[in-house]
């Protein structure tokens, strides 16, 4: 599982038929050292995050199981949950979103 | 399986059943002393059903393991667990920021 910043969503009408009616989110994983990372994933998102929100991304069997319409279906990684807050050490708090980090 | 160094917890409200009343440890991977100019660090979340504290070094496995770890070999929404607390390692090769529990140099400022 990863943290990630949701930064855009992706819209597709031609696509695999298990993907039929699921929002895709694009996602940036979020790194320790403050430096924004250059990736960007595509994550499945059943609870409705908004851009900017912080969310904990899982993949594989454990996304399969989030969205719930079994393991034969076309994708990896989904949204597991909106993050309220982190506390990490050093007494450093990351919050919901960017602007309300410490 | 890897060796990582808790770093931080994660809360949130809004989530998937199943993480319901997890634990969830923010963990960077115990790695060879990073160049500052490196790629930078992208934290793993885990769940944690041992009890593990920021600073703790430990073992997390990925997949089922995970998954057994935590109870049972059923689907659960996570991929990642503690599933050890490290007491000693003895690894002559291996950097001071393993042995500490300092943060590593040049890691989370």
């Amino acid at each position: 599982m990863i943290i990630g910043t949701v930064i855009g969503q992706v819209w597709s009408t031609q696509k695999n038929e298990t993907l039929e009616g699921l929002r895709f989110l694009v996602v940036r994983p979020f790194t320790t050292d403050g430096r924004e990372s250059a990736e960007t994933i595509i994550a499945v998102d059943p609870l409705g995050a908004g851009i900017g929100e912080r969310v904990l991304v899982v993949a594989g069997r454990a996304a399969r199981h989030v969205i719930g319409r079994g393991h034969d279906i076309g994708y990896q990684t989904a949204v597991a949950a909106i993050i309220d807050g982190m506390e990490l050490e050093g007494g450093r708090h990351v919050g919901p979103s960017l602007e309300f980090d410490s | 399986m890897f060796l990582g160094r808790v770093i931080g917890e994660v809360w949130a409200t809004q989530k998937v059943a199943d993480l319901e009343g997890k634990r969830l440890l923010v963990i960077e991977a115990l790695d060879d002393e990073r160049d500052p100019l490196a790629p930078m660090v992208k934290p793993v979340v885990a769940a944690d059903p041992i009890g593990a504290g920021i600073g703790e070094r430990v073992v997390v496995a990925f997949g089922k393991a995970a998954r057994v770890a935590c109870g049972g070999d059923g689907d659960y929404a996570f991929e990642a667990a503690v599933v050890g607390i490290v007491d000693d390692l003895d690894v002559p090769s291996a950097p001071s920021s393993w042995t500490s529990a300092e943060a590593p140099a040049g890691g989370a400022s």
